[in-house]
């Protein structure tokens, strides 16, 4: 009788739990990030998200997607009112991420198309030329020992102004940590601009969990995802 | 009792020769595989350098279908550029580190879609060399073990990061005089042992485009002489050098890990 009792109990504490658990929302905190994800253009067209969501979907989960503003973003994740985050590079020791990164943000210059240099390894070509670059990011040192002349541009909105004066002539390039976001095929900015890269300096960027919990639960889906497919090949075939 | 110590002693010895004979041909086995590995990673590289040279006119001219650049059309025109090359079919893609390399050759590819489609530019800056240290910096980010390298002389190269490092350097040295494939199989690669291989290139015509003299510039045709132009299509100062100079190479490794 007394076994049985336990045995009820147990049964309806696991019942309890898994409906806890299976009825929970994971909130994914997600910035913008041309052409991984969109806030331009509905959030289910952007492939990083179809990708997240084939990773997401077996795991039985409701989970729902938060835009957020790229400074808040990280707080939002660091006081638990999220419980992921991408993508995002590490900027702070103290945010847990998976393992692997989804993909790699090579930086580059930002010209007019019509003092386009398409191999950044030439850099004699930016002797006395102005190259603007946001103040809180790192330079390359390909870029930080040429002889161009550097000017660093403050505020959270740097990297927009700093393409706005490249634009308008007042810079000759514009430094930007990852170009493809203004320079894609989806952009109003291709048509202004081109950019061209500074490959072998590339920076990881990661999904980022909120807790020892959610990286559990969601770390060896991602690996599973990734031994298919990596993030990066699946965005490279997406129109094929 | 004699008889019943001989036939033990002789199973014995039978069984030790087996297990020396096994671990013997293992070993062969092994280093074969190696050896083709790293051949076939070899041979794949060039091909994709060779298809984007034969490509130029694709990739820089303006409008046009470019579908042939990307995804499964792009790494099918290896494979045709491979079987034409080498009179034999494309390997398959049954190890990791071939896998990665099909992969980075797509991801490459697609990374520069917004640029090989921008109708606004003439010259993309996609050559061989420049696809080449691509492939390596994108594979440099897969944590496969496998490094790969299109380099020459420490004095002679172009982008910086792209410098030969002790073991490409003292190979080059070997071989410069009389160029010919250099295979290594207990060499290391960031501090774990590692298979690598050097396989020089020959100068080839349209090596010297960028790096002959003035004269094969092709910025220099319907020029007068007294206008023509050091300076080649990519930016850089040409080195005047000839068909007998030395072309570089093609510098492979393998961490021997992955073979476990």
């Amino acid at each position: 009788m007394v076994s049985f009792r336990k045995g009820t109990i147990c049964a309806a504490l696991f019942y309890f739990f898994s409906f806890a658990v299976t009825s929970q929302t994971i909130k994914i905190g997600v910035v913008d990030y041309p052409p991984h994800i969109n806030f331009n253009e509905e959030l289910n067209k952007s492939p990083l998200i179809k990708y997240m969501n084939s990773i997401l979907l077996p795991l039985n989960y409701s989970f729902e997607y938060i835009k957020l503003p790229r400074v808040r973003a990280s707080v939002e994740l660091e006081e638990g009112r999220i419980d992921m985050l991408m993508p995002i590079p590490v900027i702070k020791k103290s945010i847990i991420t998976l393992p692997l990164p989804l993909f790699y943000a090579t930086p580059g210059l930002c010209f007019k198309k019509e003092n386009f240099i398409p191999i950044l390894s030439a850099t004699h070509r930016f002797n006395n030329l102005m190259i603007g670059f946001p103040a809180n990011s790192s330079l390359v040192f390909a870029l930080e020992s040429s002889k161009a002349n550097l000017v660093a541009l403050m505020g959270e909105n740097a990297v927009n102004r700093g393409i706005e004066l490249t634009q308008r002539g007042r810079f000759d390039a514009f430094y930007h940590p990852s170009p493809v976001q203004v320079y894609h095929r989806n952009t109003a900015k291709y048509k202004e601009v081109a950019c061209s890269y500074f490959h072998g300096y590339s920076t990881p960027i990661y999904v980022a969990v909120a807790n020892l919990k959610i990286f559990k639960l969601l770390n060896s889906a991602y690996q599973k995802a990734l031994s298919k497919q990596s993030y990066e090949y699946y965005f490279a075939n997406r129109d094929n | 009792m004699l008889a019943k110590n001989k036939i033990k002693s002789f199973f014995r010895q039978s069984f030790l020769l087996i297990c020396i004979l096994f671990t013997c041909f293992q070993s062969i086995a092994n280093e074969n595989t190696m050896k083709y590995l790293i051949n076939d990673i070899t041979k794949m590289y060039m091909s994709s350098m060779v298809f984007i040279f034969i490509n130029q006119p694709l990739i820089n001219q303006k409008g046009g279908d470019k579908g042939d650049l990307f995804g499964e059309r792009f790494m099918q025109n290896i494979k045709q550029t491979y079987l034409a090359k080498y009179d034999e079919q494309f390997p398959a893609e049954d190890h990791l580190v071939k896998r990665a390399l099909v992969q980075a050759m797509v991801e490459v590819m697609n990374d520069n879609q917004a640029l090989i489609y921008d109708d606004e530019i003439g010259f993309k800056g996609i050559i061989p060399a420049t696809f080449a240290f691509q492939l390596s910096a994108k594979l440099a980010t897969k944590g496969v073990g496998l490094k790969i390298k299109f380099t020459r002389t420490a004095g002679s190269i172009r982008n910086k990061l792209n410098k030969p490092d002790k073991w490409e350097s003292s190979i080059m040295l070997k071989i410069i005089k009389k160029p010919q494939i250099y295979y290594d199989e207990n060499a290391q690669l960031n501090g774990k042992p590692a298979i690598r291989q050097f396989t020089p290139l020959p100068m080839a015509p349209y090596c010297l485009a960028c790096h002959g003299s003035p004269k094969n510039n092709p910025l220099n045709k319907n020029r007068k002489k007294s206008d023509w132009t050091n300076i080649d299509i990519t930016g850089f100062e040409m080195e005047n050098w000839t068909m007998a100079d030395f072309g570089g190479g093609i510098s492979i490794s393998i961490e021997k890990s992955v073979f476990q």
